[in-house]
Parts: structure tokens; sequence; C-alpha cells
């Protein structure tokens, strides 16, 4: 340091007789070594770096990446006597092999720039020098005509409340180039077509990202709005969004569509008969409000709501053991029984103690055992934050460090157990979770005990005796923290309307954002100040029109899939699929583990084997790679519905629907009538019902053939597959 | 805007009456069409079997050894001498050492994406993910190398021009491409004594007539609006395309003999081994063999962030034993010049050796920028290495190659022209591979 001051010393004056500020590492050189990407996770920045040479990831650490230019690499990286061989210069211009390629070029201005600071002196930013604070994009959000251009300007604020134009230093990247291209210099390009294009800038390791707009052309009619003149707050904000795209909603689905579309979201389970006839025939003009208030009260929603949640945290019977699969599974469905605020079901999965034998939220601490993999998880599930990456490194595309990951980790540094622990791949026995008067968890980088600290928050000081997990639930489930309720009207919203409004679902950060943010925010408001009522959250969005809207595309929104200017199609979920089918045959699925008479829904684990679940995708943690729910459909679905022997035996069963109407005194037409029904969940018309009897084989003969065939025929169309 | 009541412009009974059905997938004319495109008119068709090892294997433990490196990153195996002079193999890569001369390694092959999600994509499709994703995902921004073969290649005989066994990959699907292009999985284990592929025909209590008239009635009552415009989506579309496919697959003789491994001599079976993956590895085969393109065979537990010593000598074994059987079994019945056989996974490992926090056995982590990749058959020269990594591992130095140059080396050697241009939804253009250049060693 004392060569490096001297000749600082020395050449100080040349330096400041080019440019008026002083070129210092943290404010200028750092912001390089980000832009042209030297630093980031597979160059220099991994942990361990490349070839010897070792940054922070994207610069999260100025001391050490100082270090690393100036003092190792035996002060061949910097020569300030000879800037120009200097290595940080000689191998990014490809003047020397360099694994990453040529990066800058020699005599640019950039070039010039680093090899001024080396020439006086390889300065730091003194320590007393103002702080980033945040980095922001200018504009925001902006609407692009097509083919159209607009530059960016990144601006950084400081902690002494100057601001300063770092557009220069930033490293730009748009999320779908092709509506939107942006280059190294912050010009945004429109393309060709309509749509939507998040501009993310980076500067350090500060992010921001620019909403880009390109609206379809031409200017619809106000009236095409109409449909969503309904009042109600959700119906506002789609409308709001749809008119900046120049979108146009959908007309509202008919009756029956809607009321299928109800049960299936709600309960999953189909309308029966009764229930369409008496729907229809409902003259009170609040008829949708109180059915769906009857749906919230079947026992079939927490069934069906409870299973949703088994996807995100029922374990892996061969590691947890299935007792305490069992058990996760039988307090979920009482929790939603119950109609647990959601507040109260965070809280006491996350606070549990007891026998992973007694206590089904225990066993949240026993598939994952340790307080890394818990926090990995707590954070994705109730926080829609992805913490994961920050457990080896700073998150590359967040403001997580491992500080932050360690901290949020500490919280479960005292959970203590008792009792058996994992052996897979049987770990049948019981174990309990306590919590310990201390505890301590190590950093994974400097190896140093971790203090517990708030994500984006301050160190929490808890004392011996109590139990670090009740704090962490208490600022979770505050009506202040930014990311709980979120993520849940996220999911719940995701749900009932076939894509969520930040997909995936769990994944909410500015890098990936919402697609209208207003939105979410007002459902995140709706479900805190409903104290966190899920029924109540369920019957605020399936109460607006926009749970209402047709799928059927209209001239402006056939390319919107994200905007819900219209209703998603999407198919049944696994369980759902197979309770229709049992339903509308009126027949039994024989479990194993499960009484007669059980539902696909009443599942409590994988290993009920069902080759009809695992073809329509129902997940299984089992697999390796781990094998996620899906709901596309793919042609062993199609090929299984049509000739699975399992599920052809149940249409010829003499005791299933089609032979007991077959036997019955039923005419043919109102037989094809009560098939639409259960299938359809409307009545068929006059084409339909024509089509289908002329299969019949008339007066006196036996029908049962033809009931059976029709019944197959219905089963095996799109119609009844997907909620419409 | 339109929209009508069936999917495809002709109806499909029409179409599956005349046998027609595996036009509307695409279809082995449709095949010939694209092979004359791409100026091959005469060369018989070209298949690929893509063993992809997800959770990345580590180029040092299989293709890679590095003896000169200190022990923290050498690790515990030593180098072997394969039947090629100068070229080098880890100790557990026996048999594939017996037949190096057979093989290309290419050692230098790099990206910038080290998690799974990201990783996965990349190296699976070809592009790069559009936006940052995380480690466990599953994510889908542009259809897979086996989707772009299915839409460009087709297969003969009813047969799904894509498998993946016994599951579909991460980013294995055909995104923009639609659901006739997704993979064909065969979840069902070929090793098992009564292996079929199951719901391929028609269940035996049904005679031929009562099944038609089902499917008839199935035709007249589907009266689903489906929307016309690609934009849209439609999901139901999708279902159409499976539907055309299921019953062309039911329909073909082709098929159902591709998928009876038990008609193999126990001399084969034994050969390929007694265990399910080397039983998927002898149903590749026969799939290949009756005209599919694309066969991927997923192959979990490769990620040895621990244990990767003990690791690597089971199921690394388990693996090269499989994959040698296969190449020999190809050669000999003279496939290997039409057969590409490609070995590899995300990325690579981190040179240096690390025990992570919360475990005990030592392993390496996550390492896109030196990926080793078994390539052999389809005219990659026989015996040779492409590319070099540092002393230690870290870093591609020679002939460094993107995951763009191996894809389109890929799609060059089954006919396809990786300049091609698609349309997505919205009739947004992108090209199959963003960067159309081959490896030129590989061609």
């Amino acid at each position: 340091m004392t060569l490096l001051f001297c000749v600082c010393f020395l050449l100080g004056g040349s330096a400041t007789a080019q440019s008026p500020a002083p070129i210092t590492f943290e404010a200028d050189i750092q912001p390089l070594l980000t832009r042209f990407g030297c630093n980031s996770g597979p160059c220099h920045g991994k942990s361990r770096g490349q070839n010897g040479f070792a940054l922070s990831l994207l610069g999260f650490d100025s001391d050490f990446d100082y270090a690393a230019l100036i003092r190792e690499g035996r002060g061949r990286r910097v020569q300030v006597e000879s800037p120009a061989n200097s290595l940080l210069l000689r191998k990014p211009t490809g003047q020397m092999p360099h694994g990453g390629g040529k990066k800058l070029e020699a005599n640019g201005p950039f070039y010039k720039m680093i090899e001024d600071w080396i020439r006086s002196g390889a300065p730091r930013t003194p320590a007393d020098a103002p702080r980033i604070v945040k980095v922001a994009s200018e504009p925001a959000s902006h609407s692009l005509k097509p083919g159209s251009s607009i530059g960016l300007k990144v601006v950084a604020f400081y902690s002494d409340g100057t601001r300063r134009d770092v557009t220069e230093g930033s490293a730009f990247s748009s999320n779908d180039n092709t509506v939107a291209t942006v280059g190294g210099n912050g010009i945004v390009k429109a393309g060709v077509l309509p749509g939507e294009a998040a501009i993310m800038a980076r500067y350090m390791n500060h992010i921001t990202v620019t909403g880009i707009t390109i609206p379809l052309a031409g200017t619809p009619a106000a009236s095409a709005y109409d449909v969503l003149a309904s009042g109600h707050p959700i119906d506002g904000h789609v409308r709001d969004k749809l008119k900046v795209l120049g979108i146009t909603p959908s007309q509202l689905a008919t009756e029956t569509t809607w009321l299928r579309r109800a049960y299936l979201r709600v309960i999953g389970k189909l309308p029966t008969p009764e229930e369409v006839l008496s729907f229809l025939s409902d003259k009170d003009l609040d008829k949708r409000a109180k059915r769906l208030d009857l749906l919230l009260d079947r026992p079939e929603y927490a069934d069906f709501w409870a299973n949703k949640w088994a996807d995100l945290l029922r374990p892996n019977p061969f590691r947890a053991g299935i007792k305490a699969t069992r058990g996760i599974d039988a307090w979920l469905r009482e929790a939603f029984r119950a109609n647990m605020p959601y507040d109260q079901f965070v809280t006491a999965l996350v606070t549990a103690q007891g026998s992973s034998w007694r206590n089904g939220a225990a066993v949240l601490f026993r598939d994952r055992p340790e307080p890394v993999e818990i926090a990995s998880s707590v954070s994705q599930l109730f926080l829609g934050v992805r913490l994961e990456c920050a457990k080896c490194h700073h998150h590359p595309f967040e403001v997580w460090s491992q500080d932050d990951f360690y901290g949020f980790a500490a919280f479960f540094s005292r959970i203590g157990r008792k009792g058996q622990g994992l052996s897979p791949p049987i770990s049948g026995g019981e174990e309990s979770i306590f919590t310990r008067d201390s505890g301590t968890i190590m950093h994974g980088r400097t190896l140093e005990p971790v203090g517990i600290k708030l994500l984006a928050g301050a160190a929490l000081t808890v004392p011996a005796g109590d139990d670090p997990r009740v704090q962490l639930a208490t600022w979770m489930t505050d009506p202040k923290n930014p990311w709980f309720a979120r993520v849940m009207a996220n999911r719940v919203w995701r749900e009932l309307m076939g894509q969520g409004i930040v997909e995936p679902v769990d994944d909410i950060r500015a890098t990936n954002p919402a697609t209208n943010a207003a939105l979410l925010d007002q459902l995140a408001d709706q479900f805190r100040r409903d104290g966190y009522d899920i029924k109540k959250l369920i019957r605020f969005i399936s109460t607006s029109r926009a749970f209402a809207l047709s799928s059927i595309p209209n001239e402006r929104n056939g390319g919107d899939l994200r905007n819900f200017s219209r209703y998603y199609r999407e198919r049944f979920r696994a369980e759902t699929l197979l309770d229709a089918v049992n339903d509308i045959l009126d027949v039994e699925e024989t479990f194993s583990a499960m009484p007669p008479g059980s539902r696909a829904v009443e599942l409590w684990t994988y290993r009920a084997s069902s080759l009809f679940l695992d073809t329509f995708g129902r997940p299984d943690p089992n697999q390796d790679p781990p094998c996620e729910r899906t709901s596309d459909s793919t042609t062993p679905q199609v090929l299984h519905l049509m000739n699975s022997p399992a599920l052809n035996g149940k249409f010829s069963l003499d005791k299933a629907r089609p032979a007991r109407l077959a036997a019955s005194k039923e005419t043919d037409a109102a037989i094809v009538n009560t098939a639409y029904l259960h299938t359809y969940g409307r009545l068929p018309t006059a084409a339909e019902a024509n089509a289908a009897l002329a299969a019949f084989p008339g007066l006196g003969k036996n029908r049962r053939i033809a009931v059976e065939d029709l019944f197959w025929a219905l089963l095996n169309t799109p119609e009844f597959v997907f909620i419409d | 805007m339109s929209v009508y009541s069936n999917c495809e412009g002709i109806s499909r009974r029409d179409s599956l009456s005349l046998g027609l059905g595996a036009l509307l997938g695409g279809g082995f004319v449709g095949a010939l069409r694209a092979r004359q495109n791409a100026g091959q008119p005469s060369t018989p068709p070209t298949s690929c079997i893509l063993f992809w090892l997800d959770g990345g294997p580590s180029h040092i433990e299989t293709f890679d050894p590095k003896p000169d490196a200190p022990a923290e990153i050498r690790g515990e195996f030593k180098p072997i001498a394969t039947r090629v002079p100068g070229m080098f193999f880890s100790e557990n890569m026996t048999r594939l050492a017996a037949i190096s001369h057979k093989l290309t390694i290419v050692r230098s092959v790099r990206h910038d994406q080290n998690n799974h999600g990201a990783g996965n994509h990349y190296m699976m499709t070809g592009a790069p993910t559009r936006i940052p994703v995380s480690c466990g995902a599953f994510v889908s921004f542009h259809p897979s190398m086996g989707s772009v073969t299915s839409a460009e290649r087709g297969a003969p005989g009813g047969l799904p021009a894509y498998f993946s066994i016994p599951s579909m990959t991460r980013s294995g699907g055909p995104n923009f491409l639609g659901s006739r292009h997704a993979p064909f999985v065969v979840s069902d284990d070929p090793n098992q004594s009564v292996f079929s592929v199951r719901d391929v025909t028609i269940p035996r209590e049904l005679n031929d007539s009562r099944v038609t008239g089902r499917r008839e009635l199935r035709t007249r009552l589907d009266q689903l609006m489906r929307f016309q415009d690609r934009a849209a989506g439609d999901p139901v579309r999708g279902m159409d395309e499976n539907y055309t496919q299921a019953v062309s697959l039911m329909r073909s003789a082709v098929a159902q003999r591709a998928f009876e491994v038990h008609r193999e001599p126990d001399r084969v079976r034994d050969a390929f081994g007694r265990n399910s993956l080397g039983q998927r590895a002898l149903l590749a085969r026969r799939l290949v063999e009756a005209g599919v393109p694309f066969v991927t065979i997923n192959d979990g537990g490769w990620d040895h962030h621990s244990n990767i010593f003990p690791a690597f000598k089971k199921q690394g074994q388990a693996l090269e034993s499989v994959v040698a059987t296969l190449i020999e079994d190809l050669d000999q019945r003279g496939m290997l010049d039409t057969t590409l056989v490609l070995v590899m996974g995300e990325f690579g490992r981190t040179p240096k050796i690390s025990t992570l926090p919360g475990s005990t056995t030592p392993g390496r982590d996550h390492w896109s920028s030196a990926i080793s990749i078994l390539v052999a058959g389809c005219g990659t020269p026989r015996g040779q290495v492409v590319g070099a990594t540092d002393r230690n591992g870290y870093a591609a130095t020679e002939k460094i190659y993107g995951p763009e140059n191996l894809v389109s080396s890929i799609y060059t050697k089954l006919g396809i022209d990786p300049n091609k241009i698609l349309y997505g939804a919205n009739g947004r253009p992108a090209h199959i591979v963003s960067d159309p250049r081959t490896i030129a060693e590989l061609m």
C-alpha cells in the first residue's frame, strides 16, 4: 500500500487534470466488472473464482474485490507503473488468452477509464464517500409503438441525497426479446408485435426494472369494457390494465359454464344434474354469490384445498415415514375444515413442536431437517422469496446475500430433536421437535456463527429459552410484511383463474414482475382486511366479472394469456378428474390405505398407487428428478381415457350408472339429457341430442350398449376434461 | 376472430379412416420434405439417443480426468488409458475406454447458467432462459431438441417422433410447437417380466366395430369450440393433437412391435443388463430401429454435491456399461452410422472438491464453464477428443463451444437446418438455434 500511495501521489495530478472527478474503485471500476459480466456466476464471480482470480458475485464485497485486483496475482493484475501491461486490461481485450473471450475494446472509452484509474494509482473510493441506497431506471414504465425506441436512464441514489446518472456503467437485459430488445447503451427497441416486456438494468448489485408496453394498434370503443363495469375492485384493476394494452375483455360465459367452473374451482367437483337445473331455474339476481357461499360451506371444500397444500407440504414418505406423512395430511385437512385463518395456519406450521406422530404440523421439520433447508422452503412457500441461491453466494438477480440467508436460517437454529431421525428408505420412527435454550448455525462461507436476522431487516436478539420461530411468525404475519399476503393472494388467484398474476406463483421479485401489480396489491389488502380468511378471499375473487368471463377470444384479446381479458381453460387436476369419472359413472375406486368409498382427493400418500393419477400428472416426491404436478395434456392421458382396462371395466358394470339408466323407465331423450348434465353440466342442444339419439337402437330394444357408449364418448371429449 | 368447432381443417374422422393420421402430425412425407430442403435428398434417415444425466455429471470423474491437479481437485480416481493413444478417461469408465476408438469426447462446451433449471433449459433447447429462473425449476421458453426433431422430421408408421423414457426431462417440452411434439413418455419398466406400454391397444373385451362406433360418436358429440388463433394458446387443441397421435399409435403395428422388448434374444437383453436402465436403452434402440428420430433416456441423480466417489463407483459404472453396450450393439447392426448417441447433463462439476454445510461427505458443485460430452455415431469421427480444459479443469481453453453449437450439430446430423426460423404463438419468429454454427470436429 505504501508503494501505491507514493505512485498515487506522483501521478495524481495528471489524473485529476484529465477529469474533474477522480476515478475510484467502488464508484467507477467495480460497476464495470458487473457490466461486462466479469463478476458473474460462471466467471470470476463463482465462489472459488476462475483460474485463480476470484471476485465477489456481482460486486457485493468491495474489500474482497479490491484485494483480488491489487494484492493477489503477484501484482500483475493492476500495474500502476505500466497500466497497459495490467492483466485487467490485457485479458479482457484479448491481448492475452482469456477464457471468457474478448469483453473490452482496446482504447475504447471503458478501456481508457480503467487505464486512467490505474495510472492515478488505482485509488479506492473514500470510505466516507456516499454509498448507493438504490438504483432506479427512468422511465419506470413506458408505452412504445411497434418499431419505435426509447433510451433508458439509470440513476443511482446515494446516502448523501445526491444522484448520479449511471447508465453507462449499467448492464441491461430484456425478459422477452421478441417483444422488445435492449442494447448495452440502454436503448430499448420495440418489436413489431404488441406485448409487454420487462427491461432489467443492473448497476453493481442493484437491480431496477422498466416495464415496456407495446399496445395493440387502434382504439377500441369505450363500450367494449362495459362487461367489467361491475363496481367490483378486481374488475376495475383488470379493466385498467387491458385499456393500457388496447386489449378488450371477452363476453360473459354462459350460466352453466360459470356454474361448472365455480364448482370445479371451489370444491373440485362437478355439479349434479339437480344442482344445474335448480341454478338455471333460480330467478334470484344474487344467485351466483349465494351458490358460492353454499359451495364454501361444503365439506368437499376442505379436502380440495388441503390437497393443493399437500402438493406443497407433503413429505416424501420414504424419508419422513408413513405415519408422519399421514399426520401432516390430516392436519392440513382439519385446518381447512376449520377455515383456520391463514396467519394462524402459517404460525402453527412455522412454530410447530411435538411428536411427528401426534402433531402433523411438526412434520414440516422432518423431511428436510437442516435449518438451511427449512429456511429455503419457508421463505419460498410463505413469502414467495427464493433464498436458496443465497445459501452459496449472493443471489444473482435479487438483493439477497449470504448474510440474509444464514440470518434467516438462524431462526431455525434452536430446533431440537428427540427420538428417531431420518433413516431412509424406512424412517418409521417417532421424532419430537422441541425448542432448545440456544443454538447457532454457521455461515456457509465464513464458518462463523450467524445471528438471527430478518429478511431485509435488522438483527434480532432472542433471549435464551425463547423460540425465535415465534418472532419469525409474528414478523411474517404482520400486516406490514410486504410478501406474506401477496404470495397467498397470488396462489389463490391462480387456483381460481388458471394463471397467476405472478408466475411461478412463489417467485415474487422485481425481475419477475406481476402482470398487474395494482390487482395483486388489492387482493393482498383485501386478504389482510378480512383477517386472512381464505374463504373470503376465494369469494372475493370468484364473485368478480373477471371470474365470469368467457374463454372465447374476441378480435382484440386472442394473444392475451396473462392479463385476464378472458378466462383461461385448464385441464382438471388428476384427482378431480378421477373423482369426476367415478361420480358420473356412480362407481367407487378402491385405493390401498383408504377405507371403501374414499375419493381420490382424500388420498394422503402417493404410495397409494393409481395409474390414472400418475398418468394425469399427480406429483411424486420420490422421483429423481422430482416429479412436479403437471396440467398439460399428453398422448398417454388420451390413451388412458380411451383404453385403460380398469376404466373401461367401469363403463360396463351392472351397478354403474349407464347400465342402471338403460334398465330404467327413462326415455332415450331423458337419458341423453342426464348424461349431458352429468358430464358437461348443461343440457344438450337439439343437434347434439339428435346426434346422441341416433346411436340408440330404438323402442323396445336393449339400449345398454348405446348408453355405455354415450357415456364413453362424452368422457373422452375435451369438454369433459377441461374447465372452460 | 374466427373460431370453429374442430381442430384441423378436415375432420379427424375422415383423415383417420383414410389412415392418414400420421400426416397431420408432421409425418414421414414431411420428414422427406425437410430433408430435401436441407439439401440431403438421398441419405438414410438418422436418429438420436440422448442419455440425459439430470443433475450435471462431473467431467473430472468421467471423460476429463486431471491427474496433474492438486489432490483437492484431482479426486480419488486415477485416469486410465483408452484404446486411443493419448486419450484418458477416469478409472470407472472402463468399458467405454475399451471402445474409445468409436467415440468422440467433447471437453470444451461451456455456458453461463449455473443452476439446474436454467442449465437444463440451455443444454436441452440450445437457448438460454429468457428470464433468470431458480434452481429446481422446470421451465420452457423454447422447444426442446426432441420436440423440434418431432416437428421437422416426424416418424413413420403412426409412431410418435419423440420419446422420453421413463419421464420427461425438465425442459424437454415442445413449448410453442404444441402438444403433438411433446415427448411420448414410457414410464413402464421394460425390465419387468410383464412389460407393455400401457393403453396403446383397445381393451380386450371390446370388438372392433364397437370401438369404431364409439369413436364416431365421440367425433359427432365433440362440439366444444376451438380457438383457431395459435396465439390464444388453446390447450384443447393440444388435446386434439394428442388424440390424433393416440389413434395412429393404436393402429400402428410398427409401434406395437417396437415396444416388445421381450422379442430380443436373451443374449442381447443380458448384454444390456437386466436392470431398468439397460432395458430402457434396449427399448430406445428398438424405437430407433422402427424409425423414431429422437429418444431421450432421462436418468436422474447426478447432482453429486456429496458422496461423489462412492456414487461414481456404482452409478457411474452402471451407466457406462449400458452406454458401451448400446454403442457396440448399434455398431454391430450397422446402425451406428445413422444413430447419434449422446451422453450429457446440464453442466459439469466444480473442480475443487467441497463439503457443503450440512453435509458429511465430499462432493462437487455446479460448474458450467467446463462440460464433457460423449458423442458417437452418425458420422461423428471415431476416436477423437475435441477441445480441452485447463490443468485443473476449471475452464474450457481450446475449441470453446456453446450449447448453441452442440445443439446445431445435433440438428444438422438429424437433417434439420439449425438456421431455420420457426414461428411461435403470435407469429413471433424464432430461429431454431440462435447460433447455427456446428462443432466442426463432429461433422
